[in-house]
């Protein structure tokens, strides 16, 4: 990688804008956008932080305010909402045990929270949980729609909770299976297309559940590495344009399944740096757009799966600092 | 917080102008929502003015997914009549259904009895003349409290076809049409869902969120709930509908791919019906990669009906009893159709990559064949991809290793 450091100094990484972006997203809160993206905050907050733990600041957002806030988004019933007020449901209770995983707090969840044998229990299929018993898919929260995103959510969150027996992996497994393409990707259910987040979500759930052995390995990498376009960046699905957050979900997907090198890492890792907005900080889809911290973080995993330098290395199952997972999930084995 | 495809502006300070706007609106959109905080902490649910509230907001905001959930909620208690339990709903009579504490329904017979709770307090006698207003007015049984909220999300997921939430919320309504009305009602109300599908995918070829959502429709009307009859006919007749409008929509050919299994087994097809399907599916292909050759959807359509040729490992072909000299003259044929074509387009990647795939296959039938000394180098066509295609540089090493790999092997 000694070769970036010669890009040119547009073409660095803004290590101190990107900190200093993130740290300004909660101080928004008279602008109308603001308002209308509440039901994203827990997913901002976790996209936020592991931006900054990515970049070295993992002390850039208050600890204590960061674990108040998140317990304060708990129901009852142990589900997390995106803000206060808000409906529990599974996106939200997953960020916030990545949230809780990433800041070394879980003890706060037992000692505050409702303790994580009630948040992993929403999940079981025997306490009626998101799980269903036949299929083995996930649902959302109780008003349905099963999509593999939640199975993935589930076996991610109950994984870092050590709770994974409360579930049926082995029937997540077979529907996971059951999505699968002739093109060796994965979609939103059995018969949905090839799409990159969903392969990622598969992926990763097969490699959470230890059944890559039912990926058809070639195949699928070689769809994922066609996702890159000549400028250098990745689409989700044939015919589309590039996306930065493409880097994320392509490229740990491939890393997933040992086959990163089939792209030009190069070529990428400039497509990423030439999204950034050099002055105020963050990460944009493309060059010369708008940048949001979703892009921002895709972003920097990307960079991260490209080994570029001054970055930690990301996990690309749980998308956690590998130091995270290595201290939640290492120590088991 | 999350932008697709916003250029980029400079960040100014806002003025003063800017900044009282944003005051206003984020002061009407706080009242909204904490008038519906407030009543749903109260579990008014069927409070009529709660359920005016969340549409308000719910246009302001589609994407907030609490508002939704409350939504139901009103529907569950109150709006609706209770589903009879259990059982299946036949019918859905409101008259017996008045069990439930302010239950519309119980003004079913005369919308303009002023027992009625009418979701609009405006012109509750106004019968449905088209605008929103009257349409909240006129809303009483079942049917129409399922219509109206059909009619609600319309414009909501025109504005936003990407939300989640929005067509979440919709296949929620149309189970609850199977739960509340009587089959035939309830089969009408999503047969005229496939319509809005169809207009989402005019709208957006590609919106995985609609083709998934048709896939979700047509397996439901097809379940005895609602039609009880396949409709794998019609759908297969809707892809080459959407290929001929555009040849280069993948999804239509992903859906393709996925509904010629069941199209061949509702047929009957014998062995023979089968291997004349794959050809004329092979033709349809091969008349499209002739005015497209760079289309890489119909390269990973020509690889699939392929792959059916040959199956990896436990993966289902259409296919099944074809004999090895069938397999081979299959591959043959294609083989010999991407180098004609490659006459007139040497410089595409996707015809090499196609050669390489199915030269590799070739050969190993004809080592359990007969092999005519003819076989193609698949290492002409790997140099010709390093060349054309050097971004995946890495994966080409990998297979020329396979390939001296498989080589040796077949020593």
């Amino acid at each position: 990688m000694a070769c970036l450091k010669q890009l040119p100094e547009e073409l660095q990484l803004a290590t101190a804008q990107h900190v200093k972006y993130i740290q300004s997203l909660d101080t928004k809160k008279d602008e109308y956008d603001y308002l209308l993206t509440e039901h994203l905050r827990l997913n901002g907050l976790y996209w936020g932080l592991t931006a900054l733990h990515l970049l070295r600041h993992p002390n850039a957002l208050p600890r204590d305010e960061t674990i108040d806030f998140v317990l304060s988004c708990q129901h009852e019933n142990g589900g997390f909402g995106a803000a206060p007020g808000h409906d529990a449901h599974m996106l939200y209770t997953v960020s916030a045990v990545q949230i809780l995983a990433l800041v070394d707090a879980f003890d706060e969840l037992e000692t505050r929270g409702t303790g994580k044998l009630k948040v992993a229990q929403l999940y079981s299929p025997v306490m009626a949980g998101l799980q269903d018993r036949e299929k083995g898919t996930f649902a959302g929260d109780e008003w349905g729609e099963e999509d593999t995103r939640f199975l993935y959510g589930a076996l991610n969150a109950l994984s870092l909770l050590d709770m994974l027996h409360l579930v049926d992996v082995d029937k997540a497994v077979k529907h996971v299976a059951a999505c699968a393409n002739f093109d060796g990707g994965y979609g939103v259910n059995p018969g949905d297309e090839s799409h990159s987040g969903q392969i990622f979500t598969c992926v990763a759930a097969l490699t959470i559940a230890k059944r890559q052995d039912l990926i058809d390995i070639d195949r699928l990498a070689g769809w994922l590495s066609e996702r890159q376009l000549p400028n250098g960046g990745l689409n989700g699905r044939p015919e589309k344009k590039e996306d930065v957050c493409y880097s994320w979900w392509v490229l740990s997907s491939l890393s997933m399944i040992d086959r990163a090198h089939w792209i030009d890492r190069e070529k990428l890792i400039r497509f990423i740096l030439q999204s950034q907005d050099t002055e105020n900080g963050g990460i944009s889809d493309r060059p010369g757009n708008m940048v949001d911290v979703w892009h921002t973080l895709f972003g920097l995993t990307g960079l991260s799966l490209l080994g570029y330098p001054d970055l930690d290395d990301i996990d690309p199952v749980y998308c956690l600092p590998k130091s995270t997972t290595q201290r939640i999930i290492g120590k088991r084995t | 917080m999350d932008n697709h495809g916003i250029a980029r502006v400079a960040r100014t300070a806002r003025t003063d102008e800017q900044r009282k706007q944003d005051l206003e609106k984020i002061q009407k959109y706080r009242q909204l929502d904490d008038a519906i905080r407030d009543k749903a902490s109260r579990q008014s649910y069927d409070d009529p003015a709660l359920f005016q509230l969340t549409s308000k907001l719910l246009r302001l905001n589609p994407e907030y997914y609490t508002i939704w959930n409350v939504r139901r909620r009103c529907l569950t208690s109150g709006l609706l009549s209770r589903p009879s339990a259990g059982s299946s709903p036949s019918k859905a009579s409101p008259s017996t259904s008045q069990s439930a504490t302010t239950n519309l329904s119980s003004a079913t017979s005369s919308s303009s009895s002023s027992a009625a709770i009418p979701l609009s307090p405006a012109s509750p006698t106004t019968g449905k003349s088209g605008t929103t207003a009257d349409a909240e007015a006129g809303v009483n049984t079942d049917v129409d409290v399922l219509r109206f909220e059909l009619a609600f999300t319309v414009p909501l997921l025109m504005e936003f076809p990407k939300c989640y939430w929005i067509w979440k919320y919709r296949k929620w309504i149309l189970e609850q049409a199977i739960l509340r009305l009587p089959r035939p009602v309830a089969s009408s109300v999503w047969e005229a869902e496939l319509a809005l599908a169809s207009k989402m995918l005019v709208k957006d070829r590609r919106n995985f969120h609609a083709w998934g959502y048709r896939r979700y429709l047509v397996a439901r009307l097809e379940s005895t709930d609602l039609l009880g009859r396949s409709l794998v006919e019609d759908e297969f007749a809707y892809t080459t509908k959407m290929i001929q409008a555009d040849l280069s929509n993948f999804s239509a050919w992903h859906n393709r791919s996925r509904l010629m299994f069941r199209l061949l087994d509702e047929r009957n097809a014998d062995d023979k019906a089968r291997n004349v399907f794959l050809s004329t599916e092979l033709n349809l292909v091969q008349e499209a990669l002739n005015v497209g050759p760079e289309d890489q959807s119909l390269w990973y359509y020509h690889r699939n009906l392929v792959s059916q040729v040959t199956p990896s490992r436990g993966t289902p072909t259409i296919v099944p009893n074809l004999t090895a000299e069938q397999k081979i003259s299959h591959l043959e044929q294609q083989i010999e159709f991407i180098k004609d074509l490659l006459e007139d387009f040497e410089d595409i990647k996707w015809p090499y990559e196609a050669l390489l795939e199915y030269t590799l296959a070739l050969r190993k039938l004809q080592s359990n064949a007969q092999s005519d000394g003819q076989e193609d180098d698949p290492n002409l066509f790997l140099s010709k991809l390093r060349k054309l295609d050097a971004l995946q540089a890495g994966r080409w090493n990998d297979v020329e290793r396979d390939i001296e790999k498989q080589l040796k092997e077949s020593i």
